[in-house]
Parts: C-alpha cells; sequence; structure tokens
C-alpha cells in the first residue's frame, strides 16, 4: 500500500463586495456652502467672530477659540497658490472606481481676501506643466452643470 | 481576578448633556450634533479648552456608522483637541466613561471631556453594519446581525426562564410611560399592550416594538478628579465602581439565555465599590435594554433578584420597585453605541436630583450598564454615588 | 503635568511575520501569533493578563468591532478591554491606553494589542475615506502628497534634499534586512542610490514608490505592567516614562503652523526635563510613512532649526551603530500594517531598551528611547521609554 504525500494545502479565498448607502446631512454650514457653489457659483466660507479667520471647508466651530463660527463671506474666485502636487499615480475615486488620467494637479491655493490658514483644495488645470509654481495667480472655474457638491467647482485655471 | 482599588484618588462625573434622540436628525451633520451638547457641559461646568482646564478629550464614535475612516477627525474642533489630546473610544459609550475614569485614575489628566456620538438614519441599514461584526467565513454567510443573533439570545432566554411575549409588551408600555417625562426620549408614545404585540415581527421573537429604534443623537460628559470636581460643581457624582467583561464570539459557544459577561463584568465593579448585596444597594438602576427582553435579563446578570427569576420579578413590579430605566431606556431611543453612556447620562442626572417629573427619591446610588457586540457579547457596569 | 498614580513598563512584546499578503492566517489567527510571543517574551500565561486593549482601522477590513471575533485569538474571554481607535496613532493610542490604565490602579496586567489585515481590503481607498464624504473626498489620493519634498528642495537644494530622503530609505533598508519580521527588505545599497531613484515610478511630485511605506498585513502585542508586578516577576522592564497626544482640526493642510510632531516633543521633552535630545535620547523609532517625511520629521522631533536633522542623516549619525539610530527596525517604510505600526514603534523602542531586539539590536546601552505615531490629519502620539525606573 503506498502514501500519497499531500504537497500543500488548498488556501480558500472569499471574495466578497460590501456596500451600505450612505445619505449624508451636510448641516446648515456645509449645507450653506454647497448651495452657494450651486446656485450662486460662489465660495463662501464662515469666519470666527472672535479670531476673524476664514475656514474652508466651512465648519460649525472655530479650532482655536472654539466657539461658533458665525460669519459668512465670499472668498475669491481668484487666488494664489500657496501649494500643489503633480499626481503621477492616481487612486480611484471611492464612490465611481473611476481614476483620472495622469498627470495632473492638486493645488492649495489662498482665495483673495482669507484670512487665517484656509486655502481651497482642488483640481488646476494646467496642460503645461512646467508653468504651475508657487505664487502663480488662479482663478475658480465653476461646472456648467452644479447639484451641491464639491465637483460643482470644476478645477481652478491659470490666469494669464 | 479582582480589579485593584485605586489609591488616594477619586474621579466624578461633573455634569452631562444629551441631545434629544430623534429617528433622523437630517438637519445637522454629527459635528454640529456634537457641539450642541459640547458647548452646553463647557457652559455648565465655566470650563475652557485648555491645559489648566479641560486638557483632553475622549470620544465615542463608530467609524462603520459614521461610514468615515478615523470619524473622530471630523470632530477634532468640536471636542477642542486641536493641538490637544483626543482618544477615541470605538465601542459602546459606557467603555468610554471606563477608560475616562482611568485617564485621571491614573492622574494623567484633572479633567476631561467624554463625547460621543452616532447617527443611525445615515445608513441604509444598521443591521448592515452589525452584520459586518460577525465573520465572513462562519457566521456572516448565513445572515447573521446583532437583530439576529438578539433573537436567539430572546428566544433562548423566554424558554428557560419562562418570561412571555406578554410580560415584554407590558415592558415596552412602561418604557414609553417613563420616557413622557424625559425630554430627550425619541419614543414617548403612549401604546397599549396590545398594540405592541400587533407590531411586525422582525426576527421571531422580536417585534418591532420590542425593538430600540433607529436613532441619532450626542452625549457629553465632564469628568474631573476630586479636587477640581469640587471646584467645578457643587453635586460631583462619583464613579465608585467599574468592570466589564467579553464572552466567546461563536453564538454557539455562549450560553445566550445566562449572563455570563455580565456576570462578570457586575462582580468587578461591585467589589472596587464595595458591594455585596446588589438586590438592595441601588436607588436607580439604567440597563441598556436594546431589546426589550434583555430588561429582565440583564437584571439578573446584575443580580437584582433571584436566578431564574425574571418572570416573578416582571409580576412583582420588580422594574418599578428598582426603578429601573426611568429614562425609557435604550427602547424610548439611543443609537447602539452610545446606550451605556445614556445609561450613565441618565444615573448622573437623577442622582444630582435632575430628572424632573421622573425624578427617583432619594437617589444617592445607580447602577449603569451598557453592552457592546452580538448579543451583549460584551459588557460594561457602572456605579456611581453621590 | 502631575505625577503619575504609579509607575508602568513593558515587559513582553510580540509581533507576527509581517508581509503584504499573510494570507495562510485569518485576523484572529494572525493576532494569536503576536500574543503568544509577546507572552511567552514577558514569561506570563493569558491568565495572568487582566484587561485586553485592541485596535485597528476598522474602515479597511470592513469589520464591525472586530474586537468582537478577534476574541478568538486575543485572549479577551472572560476579561475586561477597551477598543480605541485613532486611526494611523492607533498603536500608539493603545499604548497610552495601556499606560493609563495600569496607572489607574484599576488592572495590573495589560495587554495592547494592534493590527491591521490590509490585503482583506483596499488601503487606499480606505484612507480615502478619512475624507470629508461632502468635501475631499472625490480628491484625495490616500496619503500621498509631495509637499514634504518640495519644501526640503526649496529649503536645501535639489541635490542635497533629493540623496538626504534616498540616503534614509537606504538606512531604513538596511535596518530592515536585519529584522526577520520586517516586511520588505530590499537590499538596497548605497553605491546605487541615484540609479535606485531615478528608476523608481514617481507617485506625486518627487514622492517616489521607493520613498513610500508599504501596505502590510500584521499584528503587534505589548504588554505592560505595574511597578508592583514588576517587582514580583523580576522580569526585564522597559519604563513607560511619559507620553503626549497632539492632535489638529480636520483640514489635510501641510505646512500651515507648527507641526504637531514639533508641539509634542517640545512639551515631552520640557516635561522630562529634556534639552538635548539627540544626546539624551539613544534610539528613537519614529513612525516614517515615507523617506521625504522621515527627513523633515527628524527635524521636527529634534528641535532642529538649520540643516542639523540632513547632516544627521549624511553623517550616519541615524545609522545603527550611529550616535542616535533611527528606526534600528526598518520602521514604517519597511512594515506599515497600518493599526499595528505605531504599537511597533513602541514595541521596537522597548526591545532596545530591554536588549531583545536580536540581529537589529543597537549595540550601544540603551537608557532611553523615543516611540511616535503618526495619523489622522496629521496627529502625533510621543512616547518616551527608560531603562531606569522614572
Amino acid at each position: 500500500m503506498s502514501s500519497k504525500k499531500e504537497s500543500g494545502q488548498e488556501l480558500i479565498v472569499s471574495r466578497q463586495v460590501l456596500s451600505i448607502p450612505q445619505r449624508f446631512s451636510t448641516g446648515p454650514v456645509m449645507g450653506r456652502f454647497l448651495r452657494e457653489l450651486r446656485d450662486n457659483q460662489r465660495i463662501m466660507a464662515n469666519k470666527c467672530p472672535q479670531c476673524g479667520r476664514h475656514q474652508l471647508p466651512p465648519r460649525e466651530v472655530c479650532a482655536l477659540c472654539h466657539v461658533e463660527a458665525t460669519e459668512w463671506e465670499e472668498l475669491g474666485p481668484e487666488g494664489t497658490i500657496r501649494d500643489f502636487d503633480i499626481v503621477y499615480y492616481s487612486s480611484p475615486d471611492p464612490l465611481t472606481g473611476e481614476t483620472r488620467e495622469t498627470p495632473y494637479v492638486l493645488c492649495w491655493a489662498e482665495l483673495d481676501r482669507t484670512q487665517g490658514d484656509a486655502p481651497l483644495w482642488h483640481l488646476l488645470d494646467a496642460p503645461d506643466l512646467s508653468k504651475v509654481r508657487r505664487g502663480l495667480r488662479v482663478r475658480v472655474v465653476f461646472a456648467e452643470e452644479r447639484n451641491g457638491t464639491m465637483a460643482d467647482i470644476k478645477h481652478f485655471e491659470i490666469i494669464k | 481576578m479582582t480589579n485593584r482599588v485605586p489609591s488616594k484618588r477619586r474621579v466624578a462625573i461633573c455634569a452631562v448633556a444629551q441631545t434629544k434622540f430623534e429617528a433622523c436628525k437630517w438637519n445637522v451633520r454629527m459635528q454640529g450634533m456634537l457641539w450642541e451638547v459640547v458647548d452646553s457641559v463647557r457652559r455648565q461646568t465655566d470650563l475652557r479648552f485648555g491645559e489648566g482646564s479641560i486638557e483632553a478629550a475622549v470620544t465615542v464614535s463608530d467609524d462603520l456608522f459614521d461610514a468615515r475612516t478615523i470619524s473622530d477627525g471630523a470632530i477634532t474642533d468640536v471636542v477642542g483637541a486641536h493641538y490637544q489630546s483626543e482618544e477615541k473610544v470605538a465601542a459602546d459609550g459606557a467603555q468610554g466613561v471606563y477608560y475616562a475614569a482611568a485617564t485621571i485614575l491614573s492622574n494623567r489628566h484633572d479633567i476631561v471631556l467624554l463625547a460621543g456620538h452616532c447617527k443611525e438614519s445615515q445608513s441604509a441599514s444598521r443591521n448592515r453594519i452589525t452584520h459586518l461584526a460577525f465573520d465572513p467565513f462562519y457566521t456572516r454567510p448565513v445572515g447573521l446581525d446583532y437583530l439576529a443573533a438578539a433573537a436567539l439570545q430572546a428566544r433562548a432566554y423566554m424558554a428557560r426562564t419562562g418570561v412571555t411575549e406578554t410580560q415584554l409588551a407590558d415592558l415596552v408600555v412602561r418604557a414609553r410611560r417613563w420616557a413622557r417625562h424625559n425630554p430627550v426620549a425619541q419614543e414617548a408614545g403612549a401604546l397599549t399592550r396590545d398594540e405592541v404585540l400587533a407590531a411586525p415581527m422582525l426576527a421571531d421573537p422580536i417585534r418591532e416594538s420590542f425593538t430600540y429604534p433607529v436613532s441619532d443623537g450626542a452625549i457629553a460628559m465632564i469628568l474631573a478628579n476630586e479636587k477640581h470636581a469640587r471646584d467645578i460643581t457643587d453635586r460631583p457624582v462619583w464613579m465608585t465602581g467599574v468592570g466589564s467583561c467579553y464572552d466567546s464570539f461563536f453564538l454557539g459557544e455562549r450560553d445566550l439565555a445566562g449572563n455570563f459577561p455580565l456576570e462578570r463584568a457586575a462582580k468587578r465593579a461591585y467589589t472596587m465599590a464595595g458591594i455585596t448585596d446588589p438586590a438592595n444597594a441601588f436607588d436607580v438602576v439604567e440597563i441598556a435594554d436594546q431589546y426589550a427582553h434583555q430588561l429582565p435579563q440583564y437584571a439578573e446578570g446584575l443580580g437584582l433578584y433571584e436566578a431564574g427569576k425574571g418572570g416573578k420579578w416582571l409580576d412583582n413590579d420588580g422594574p418599578e420597585k428598582h426603578n429601573v430605566n426611568r429614562s425609557g431606556g435604550m427602547l424610548a431611543g439611543n443609537p447602539l453605541i452610545l446606550g451605556g453612556m445614556a445609561r450613565v447620562a441618565e444615573a448622573v442626572i437623577q442622582l444630582r436630583g435632575d430628572a424632573g417629573s421622573r425624578q427617583a427619591p432619594n437617589a444617592k446610588r445607580a447602577l449603569a450598564q451598557g453592552a457592546t457586540g452580538p448579543a451583549g457579547q460584551l459588557q460594561t457596569v457602572v456605579v456611581l454615588e453621590r | 503635568m502631575n505625577s503619575k498614580n504609579r509607575d508602568v513598563a513593558i515587559i513582553g512584546c510580540g509581533m507576527s511575520k509581517f508581509s503584504s499578503h499573510r494570507e495562510e492566517v485569518n485576523q484572529p489567527e494572525m493576532i494569536h501569533e503576536a500574543v503568544v510571543e509577546a507572552l511567552q517574551d514577558a514569561r506570563l500565561a493569558m491568565d495572568d493578563v487582566d484587561c485586553v486593549l485592541h485596535g485597528n482601522m476598522e474602515l479597511f477590513e470592513m469589520v464591525h468591532q472586530p474586537d468582537m471575533w478577534h476574541v478568538l485569538g486575543s485572549g479577551a474571554w472572560g476579561k475586561p478591554g477597551i477598543r480605541l481607535t485613532t486611526g494611523g496613532t492607533t498603536g500608539a493610542t493603545l499604548a497610552c491606553a495601556a499606560d493609563n490604565l495600569v496607572a489607574s490602579g484599576l488592572h495590573d496586567v495589560v495587554l495592547a494589542i494592534g493590527f491591521e489585515k490590509l490585503q482583506e481590503g483596499h488601503a487606499t481607498g480606505g484612507i480615502t475615506n478619512m475624507a470629508d464624504p461632502l468635501w475631499g473626498r472625490s480628491l484625495q489620493t490616500g496619503a500621498l502628497t509631495g509637499t514634504a519634498a518640495q519644501k526640503l528642495i526649496e529649503q536645501f537644494g535639489e541635490e542635497r534634499a533629493k540623496h538626504a530622503a534616498m540616503k534614509m530609505r537606504v538606512i531604513m533598508d538596511e535596518n530592515a534586512m536585519r529584522n526577520k519580521k520586517a516586511h520588505r527588505r530590499l537590499r538596497l545599497d548605497r553605491e546605487h542610490m541615484k540609479e535606485t531613484v531615478a528608476s523608481s515610478p514617481p507617485l506625486v511630485g518627487e514622492l517616489r514608490m521607493i520613498h513610500m511605506c508599504s501596505q502590510s498585513d500584521g499584528a503587534c502585542a505589548v504588554i505592560f505592567a505595574s511597578e508592583e508586578k514588576v517587582a514580583q516577576c523580576g522580569s526585564n522592564p522597559a519604563w513607560v516614562v511619559d507620553h503626549e497626544t497632539v492632535h489638529r482640526e480636520e483640514t489635510l493642510i501641510f505646512n500651515a503652523g507648527k507641526s504637531t510632531q514639533r508641539v509634542a516633543a517640545e512639551r515631552l521633552f520640557a516635561r522630562n526635563g529634556i534639552t538635548d535630545p539627540v544626546r539624551e535620547i539613544d534610539v528613537f523609532e519614529m513612525y516614517d510613512p515615507s523617506a521625504w517625511w522621515g527627513v523633515e520629521w527628524l527635524g521636527e522631533f529634534m528641535l532642529c532649526d538649520g540643516d542639523e536633522h540632513l547632516r544627521m542623516v549624511e553623517e550616519d549619525t541615524i545609522a545603527i551603530d550611529g550616535e542616535f539610530a533611527l528606526n534600528p527596525s526598518g520602521g514604517v517604510q519597511a512594515s506599515n500594517p497600518i493599526g499595528a505600526t505605531a504599537l511597533v514603534r513602541v514595541a521596537e523602542a522597548a526591545m532596545q531598551i530591554r536588549g531583545t531586539a536580536g540581529d537589529h539590536q543597537v549595540a550601544r546601552p540603551v537608557g532611553r528611547a523615543l516611540a511616535s505615531g503618526f495619523g489622522g490629519t496629521l496627529w502625533t502620539v510621543l512616547m518616551l521609554l527608560s531603562k531606569e525606573k522614572p
């Protein structure tokens, strides 16, 4: 009687795709910001009544002063690039699974009239990557079709 | 293995605030919801954020319920943790009380903000979330979630003790009655026994009316050491005992009708607080009844009456005599992970004499219990005293 | 800050092997590896542990309340325990929590467990979901940014900055080659550094694949004990001296205000009378998600004002036989099981003090060691350990 040696154990792998639909409340603060994008093509930041700093994204509370940031002001639509990232490796959008064509540019632009550290972070339309630098003047471009999401901002364009 | 009583130090809860619990707080996001209670406790105590005052935050939230990785990242500013410490407990809020107390008993902090939040309404189904607590290979494929696990527990408990569906229905009626006296309770509409029994069956024997409702809300507390507590408030509530305990994971390995983890957790808390006769030690008892059968079941585990005699305890008005869940309990509405914290909050309110028309007279010592996991796999017990 | 209610020491450490695919174990089995090793290291049985802490980043594996299932491997059955999760800093928060719980007198022996099985989820997706769904979620590129590289290049010039980042990477790999548990051991060599960088695909700006930390599966378990217990067991303790946690609001703005690394270091050092950290501390296990951040944060943690941190890299001060050994384990660039990573830093720092780091043990006696955690919106947790009882 011969015995047969097992060469190894088969690993069973279980594949599952998990998805739980969500309905996120925007609340009065973020809600206002998104409504202004959609309806008025304006960037509205809220402002701390105590230290006067602007907040983008608008948030209920000023982290420095611990009071509600109740005042609102329009910023931009022009601004200055403070920092930027040239992205060569695109991670998939968590909702759509799509990846952007690379390379693309993300930038933090300080919109005109901003008080404090509140750059707006978004895509930069930059066909010529060599032109991208700190200090570049840019302008917000809104999307044609707007639904009250960050995608209502299409990207920043470089001001010639 | 017993807890050692920490030497020299005591920890007190100095203030609590709760939002009204609601089925869907669509008009606020978690930041605004939490700010309401954080700002409230800060005003109540006249404290500020920063060294020498509220130096740290312990938060309670759950990334899956929030659908956001590191969801405490959204509320750093709300809890005053910008350039300060914040540590998140991702379990039932009574565990948050446990940990926040430890940070004070260790002498690391003098004053700590404890803040918890959850919006169960945000996801399409909380059952889909609790379904994910089950392992991907063995228990998840059979479709288990916390509701199904509780149903197995309920069936086992009712079979062993003879507690009937009618008796549980009366508990729901009672919960609504007390909830009417609690301004933050979600479900305070009166129900008759027949209405409760006519509710649709969700998972036999659990009817919709026997289940804690889908709920949104937030709770904040201020904890402090003795020296500071006496400065902050004239009515500090001392945490004199705390204990928790895990059961096994596979439901088949557990005595679902019994109370193994709760008995151990309670024993730890009672030993620490010097309690030898729990049936007669407490003026107020708050039990996290996610499902109606858990009220008598956990009351047994807490030692409020002789083991196995749940039916008799209910028939003899046990919940009234022990002042159980004058808040309305979880049946009146708390999100899953805030259940235990809401129990502690109510205990504090009762001990401070702030419970209005639901006030238990001469409340000096209270018991609060919270549960995390399938069929109460992790139990937490807190003893509080004036 | 007040003095602790009682002192706490680390008496046992355990780790699973870190790898990209631990397919032959499930989550509780992987945790069990680390727990068993920690108990053996501490010469304790599970019965001796009276509280089990647990943490990870749950949205990676999408398991709700994983501590429930993991009771199978964590030993928490019948015991108290608490679950804490603070993103990338989770492991360090678990260490701080263990310290607080033992110091409080509530428990004598606490087992802290951090783990991640990144292969069982989508790591970049998990990190992307950190962003506010209403704000940056569709823009976020996981944890990748080239701004750190840009900043160093502007400060020190392209050649010097790039060289420092690459040298940092190589030193980390040299250390990883000595660490049997490490995930990525690339055998990088100093001679061909420039070519290695040039041929590595760029991710964002000057941040290239070679600079970036790995995505690993792994678990780490560390046992904390009270001073009474330490005296009883006669174990080889690494004392927890102090820790500092510094969070920041949710905006992901790099280079805004003082870094939490610098603030944490300033506070911790001031409280403990440390005025010259490079000289007064022997080993630093730093949470370095990328070689670029490694260089930048070396400067932040050591409170450098000029180019001291670059010189530390250039002159091999941070090498394993240098004056200030950095990540003798190979650091996060070698292994990154996110929920465990920050706890691994604490464990590795403790191992250096206790002399149990084997092939990656620093040769000099280690009196003081520092461990850092990083995560969230640029948060820092910093812990100081010592050989002598505080």
